[in-house]
């Protein structure tokens, strides 16, 4: 597995694991770790497999813990005493940038299976029957089956862009560090949700990280900075986010000045008629100029602007690029014509459209359109998982019942008895005798039988038995022909334990089976 | 479906019809038979357009010779577009049933810049424009004053009516005018002066016809040719115009005088309130005008603008503005008040000089409307207390009615919250309205409603600076951060194209299932014109009672005249006015009976019978004793109750109960069901 080829990003000598010492690699996919004086890793994560990492601060031992998705944990001491925090701070920030980028396929995988074992009963039964009760691993379990469907779905799996939570700003709440600064904790996620939504930033960090700032002072000036502060007013002081809020104002404009698609909501072509200047009973409207506004005032409009344009500016971040589609034809006119019986060559399509819409009372009208079977459920945990079907079962949907109910219907309406070809009534009646169970053509009985004998959840379990043994007995032939070591020692090792096992299990039950008979 | 509606055969262009609807139209033809007026009070969604327009066209084509023409006024642009929209539906189903070409004709008159008098106006059959092209005398008059008597006239969305009538007809002058009436002025008599070179005659026509007085004017009037003006009074056309004033140069001359006394006028350091009659004496004292000629000066300028054939008469709306208000002012003795104010009581170091000249008697604006037109019909989804529209706007209706919404499923759910969790009253009373608690409860309020309400939740606050400062506060409680977690928020600016956007967005995150939420301004733009259908609205929240800034001396007065011409207290008024405006708001999330949204009054003076009482009918009777004085916890509780049983799927069971067939309509039961649903004042 090591292949020389592997790129190492870190090395970092004297980290200690299980007391003893050793080195720590960091490479492209994956962390290891191997004691001093031999040339194998004794630890080996893939940064896929890793959920989260801890770095305990304030202890006399400077750890970095890494959490796995299975639940277990390591736990690296960087030993050496004189650059132990700086080593475990460089392993840490390289993690911090690896970790997101390995997370999202991850969690893809992890979603991935998940998905294919809530949809397909059969297979969840197989994977409780194989994989919780051990008869095989996890990994063989998936080897063979993520790859055929990771062909199928990779169309639907068209990777969907997060959102962005609107109140990402509100999870980097300062702490106080007991002395009188403030310290906030920083995320990659919350890094990209500020650049998603901030672009300006972006750019800013572009410009000056790492020439000027590191990427510590960078952030700290971010939170110190007027900007971050949105009641405050810029003063134009030496900050290097005064541009931004200067770019974020641009941007608001031109927002406004684009104007709106639906004229609903258009409230500057509301009022048909506004008053001629000077009528009117209150006409005389507070001055908006900055300059008689009290310092108050202009912060609470200052925070009420900003409000609106994060809420924008997160709506956009979400909706991609999609969102840019501008419909010229509803931003050129809003304002109706004169006359009504022109106006269906001038009116938008848009306003036509939301017009209609407006006025319309579905209720008034009779239906037309498909009755819909409404689903009434008693049991939904029963609705959402499903009764776990033995075999895979053609199913009908409801439309497909109703439509051949509907058949049968039309059916039986239009039957019409054709008199000439009527059989008499004594060979009907042993037709019908005939086909009743327990007549002469209905001798399948015997079936039957066994199937009322044996209790349900008997027939069940060797059923789960049944289809476990196949699909071991697949993973046997998957094997032939025979042409790598692996194979062979698949085929000559654990699946011969395999089998053992499945037959061991198969025998506990019988035996079971039988003590309960007598 | 074709509806009997008692003899009259009525073409209305669906299937099935709501009850209330059904009820709607028979108290609309009773009024049209009695040739009188209506005020008639039906929710929004209910369909009152579409009935109004089926009933009144119908009894058009029954009866041409009684009602010529239906004037169907409303207040917003979008609105006027779905009246047209509704007409032509159902002008679709007319050719589709009757199987005939429809000779009708009908006009939508809109936006300034198509502001023309269409010969085809007199004609038309049936007219639908703003308020303001029947009720603003300036554009009444080149609008509408040939309009047949035998019109209906239809104000819809009408509850604020009598703010339109008293805006229509206030003046507010400011240093900024009278200089730009000086320019007006030196125009005029620079165009005067080269006239006289080049076409004297002209002149000495416009004189000669001065002379012989207004007569054309008077003739058309008493024939009953033309609605009457308010700023043309009677007088006016009675005589003619006086000597002072006749001829161009000492007609601007006599501007000239005038406009050096309102300057002198706005000199001052206290505030003077006074009225008309004083205002006379006042200026014949100091400048020797008299009562007569000033009343004539809206006349002699229009007069003077045609024969100088000016084209562009807006830039010179300033002298307009001065003759008008000098006509108005020496015309109504009574109903107006001239209060000069030398700065803003927010800035009283910062001159600046207003002279209000204010109409306190919304009935001198819509007086020519009731008395020209057979029937007037002034109908909106909240139009409660009924009893007072004809009070203050001085007519005498013939049907009173209040129209209650038939629901299969109580699809609106009102709540009145008094208390925080912590039992704090909450008010927006103004002696507590800056208490912390008040302004913490308040904010819980609205977090905890954003975790349980789906998509959007609109929210309204008394004024624009009693948002600001809670939305401030809510900001430094990190209220707001948490608020985000659940939903996106958008605020209202007073930049309406900022606010444009802002909603845009708002429905944008309403409709791609993000969630959002409005903070907006009751009064405000939003509040009276943006309706939030369905997701758009599914919980409004009303954060105190939306009484009017009291400390106005303009609403002082008018409380004064109010209590002194029509017998209402100050306080019924206040209290009126703010119960119409909480209504307004609260109702845009009910847009229909397949709708559904929570009503949420945060204040606990909701709870009083006093408030209550003044809500439309069909909110009120949702609002059970269960559902006063709740703290937040129980609020939370009902509405998650609430928004449980509506998240149910909709059976159509409205059938028979909320919606009718034809033959469900004509069974006996239901007929004597539909004659509870109009309730009559």
């Amino acid at each position: 597995m090591a292949a020389l080829s592997e790129e190492v990003l870190l090395v970092v000598k004297r980290v200690r694991q299980r007391k003893q010492d050793g080195t720590l690699y960091l490479m492209a996919e994956r962390i290891a770790w191997g004691p001093e004086g031999k040339d194998r890793f004794t630890v080996s994560h893939l940064y896929a497999d890793i959920r989260q990492k801890i770095s305990p601060d304030g202890k006399a031992k400077i750890q970095l813990q890494l959490v796995l998705h299975t639940g277990e944990s390591t736990n690296f001491h960087f030993s050496n005493e004189s650059t132990a925090l700086r080593d475990r701070d460089a392993a840490k920030d390289l993690l911090q940038q690896l970790l997101p980028k390995f997370k999202k396929r991850a969690n893809k995988e992890l979603e991935e299976k998940n998905r294919m074992l809530q949809e397909d009963p059969v297979l969840f039964q197989l994977y409780k029957d194989l994989v919780v009760s051990q008869v095989i691993s996890a990994e063989e379990f998936w080897a063979n089956r993520l790859s055929l469907n990771n062909v199928d779905h990779s169309a639907s799996n068209n990777k969907q862009e997060v959102g962005i939570s609107a109140a990402f700003l509100a999870d980097i709440r300062p702490q106080t560090d007991g002395c009188n600064g403030l310290r906030y904790n920083l995320t990659s996620d919350i890094i990209e949700s500020i650049f998603r939504t901030y672009p300006a930033v972006k750019q800013k960090y572009a410009e000056n990280v790492p020439h000027n700032l590191t990427e510590k002072e960078f952030w700290t000036r971010f939170f110190q900075s007027h900007y971050f502060h949105r009641d405050r007013i810029s003063t134009g002081l030496q900050d290097i986010f005064s541009e931004c809020a200067k770019q974020d104002e641009k941007g608001l404009r031109s927002m406004v000045v684009q104007g709106v698609k639906n004229p609903l909501v258009d409230l500057l072509s509301l009022e048909d008629k506004t008053l001629d200047e000077g009528y009117g009973s209150n006409s005389m409207a507070p001055s908006t100029s900055s300059a008689n506004k009290t310092v108050k005032e202009n912060s609470n409009s200052a925070i009420i602007k900003r409000f609106n344009h994060h809420s924008a500016m997160v709506l956009a971040a979400g909706a991609g690029k999609k969102a840019d589609a501008p419909n010229d034809q509803a931003s050129e006119t809003s304002s109706t014509d004169g006359n009504s019986r022109d106006s269906d060559f001038f009116q938008p399509p848009v306003k036509k459209v939301k017009i209609q819409e407006a006025i319309e009372y579905e209720d008034l009208h009779m239906e037309n359109g498909k009755k819909t079977v409404a689903l009434n459920l008693k049991k939904s945990d029963r609705y959402s998982h499903g009764p776990v079907p033995l075999l895979p079962q053609q199913y009908t949907t409801s439309q497909d019942i109703i439509n051949s109910v509907n058949c049968i219907q039309q059916e039986i309406a239009n039957y019409k008895p054709c008199l000439t070809q009527v059989m008499s009534s004594s060979t009907a009646s042993s037709a019908i005798a005939a086909l009743s169970p327990g007549g002469l053509l209905m001798q399948a009985g015997s079936q039957q039988a066994i199937n009322q004998m044996v209790p349900s959840d008997v027939q069940g379990e060797l059923k789960h038995l049944y289809t476990a043994a196949g699909e071991l007995l697949r993973h046997f032939w998957s094997c032939f022909p025979v042409n790598t070591p692996f194979l062979e020692e698949k085929l000559t090792g654990h699946l011969e334990d395999m089998f053992q096992m499945a037959y061991n299990k198969f025998h506990a039950w019988q035996t079971r089976q039988m003590l309960r008979k007598t | 479906m074709k509806l009997n509606i008692e003899g009259l055969l009525v073409y209305f262009p669906y299937d099935y019809i709501y009850p209330e609807q059904y009820s709607y139209m028979l108290e609309l033809k009773r009024t049209l038979d009695a040739k009188g007026h209506g005020v008639l009070e039906m929710p929004s969604g209910t369909g009152k357009t579409i009935s109004l327009l089926s009933l009144i066209v119908a009894y058009q084509r029954a009866y041409p010779l009684e009602v010529t023409k239906l004037i169907y006024c409303s207040r917003t642009v979008p609105e006027i577009e779905k009246v047209v929209e509704e007409l032509r539906k159902l002008m679709e189903y007319y050719s589709k049933e009757a199987g005939e070409k429809n000779n009708f004709l009908a006009l939508a008159l809109s936006s300034r810049k198509n502001l023309c008098v269409h010969p085809e106006i007199v004609h038309a059959n049936i007219i639908v424009y703003s308020y303001h092209y029947l009720l603003d005398p300036k554009i009444a008059d080149l609008v509408s004053k040939e309009l047949a008597k035998k019109s209906v006239v239809v104000f819809d969305e009408a509850h604020n009516i009598d703010n339109v009538c008293i805006d229509s007809m206030s003046v507010n002058i400011t240093r900024r005018t009278l200089d730009r009436s000086q320019a007006n002025v030196e125009t005029l008599q620079s165009t005067i002066l080269k006239i006289k070179e080049t076409d004297a005659a002209k002149l000495k026509e416009e004189y000669r016809r001065l002379v012989e007085g207004l007569k054309e004017a008077n003739v058309a009037r008493e024939t009953d040719i033309y609605m009457s003006n308010p700023v043309l009074p009677d007088e006016v056309l009675q005589e003619a115009v006086p000597g002072s004033i006749r001829t161009a140069e000492h007609f601007v001359g006599f501007m000239k005088r005038f406009l050096e006394y309102l300057k002198a006028r706005l000199r001052i350091h206290h505030v003077v309130q006074e009225s008309a009659p004083q205002f006379l004496k006042d200026i014949s004292e100091k400048v020797c005008i008299d009562r007569k000629p000033l009343r004539f000066c809206a006349e002699r300028l229009r007069s003077l603008l045609r024969t100088l054939e000016i084209a562009d008469i807006a830039d010179f709306s300033a002298i307009t503005l001065i003759s008008n208000f000098a006509t108005l002012v020496s015309t109504y003795s009574k109903g107006f008040t001239i209060i000069i104010e030398p700065f803003e009581d927010r800035t009283p170091t910062i001159a600046n000089p207003v002279l209000h000249f204010s109409c306190m008697d919304p009935s001198i604006a819509i007086k020519p409307v009731f008395e020209r037109f057979q029937s007037v019909i002034i109908t909106s989804g909240t139009l409660s207390p009924l009893d007072i529209y004809p009070r203050i706007l001085d007519f005498h209706p013939v049907t009173t009615a209040s129209f209650t919404m038939t629901l299969a499923r109580t699809c609106l759910c009102p709540l009145v919250v008094g208390r925080g969790n912590d039992q704090v009253a909450m008010t927006s009373k103004f002696e507590t309205r800056e208490d912390f608690a008040v302004i913490r409860n308040y904010g819980n309020l609205l977090l905890e409603m954003s975790a349980i309400v789906p998509d959007g939740i609109v929210a309204f606050f008394t004024s624009y600076i009693y948002m600001e400062n809670i939305v401030a506060s809510w900001y430094e409680q990190g209220i707001l951060e948490n608020v985000q977690r659940n939903k996106l928020i958008f605020i209202e600016t007073p930049d309406a194209a900022e606010t444009s956007m802002a909603l845009e967005k708002y429905q944008e995150a309403c409709e791609n299932g993000r969630g959002a939420i409005l903070l907006s301004v009751a009064r405000g733009k939003v509040s009276e014109g943006i309706d939030f259908v369905h997701h758009f609205g599914r919980a409004v929240i009303m954060f105190g009672v939306p009484y009017v800034y009291t400390q106005s001396r303009i609403l002082k007065a008018r409380l004064e005249y109010l209590r002194d011409q029509f017998q209402i207290r100050e306080n019924d008024f206040l209290t009126f006015d703010a119960m119409r405006h909480a209504a307004q708001c609260v109702g845009r999330a009910i847009r229909g009976k397949t709708d559904y949204g929570l009503m949420i009054f945060a204040d606990k003076r909701y709870a009083r019978a006093d408030k209550r009482g003044k809500l439309p009918r069909w909110i009120q009777e949702h609002l059970t004793d269960g559902s006063l004085n709740l703290t937040i916890d129980e609020t939370v509780q009902l509405s998650k109750h609430f928004l449980r049983q509506m998240a149910q799927p909709f059976k159509q069971d409205q059938l028979g109960l909320s919606l009718l067939t034809l033959e469900q309509l004509q069974s006996e039961e239901m007929l004597q069901k539909i004659a509870q649903i109009a309730h009559q004042v």
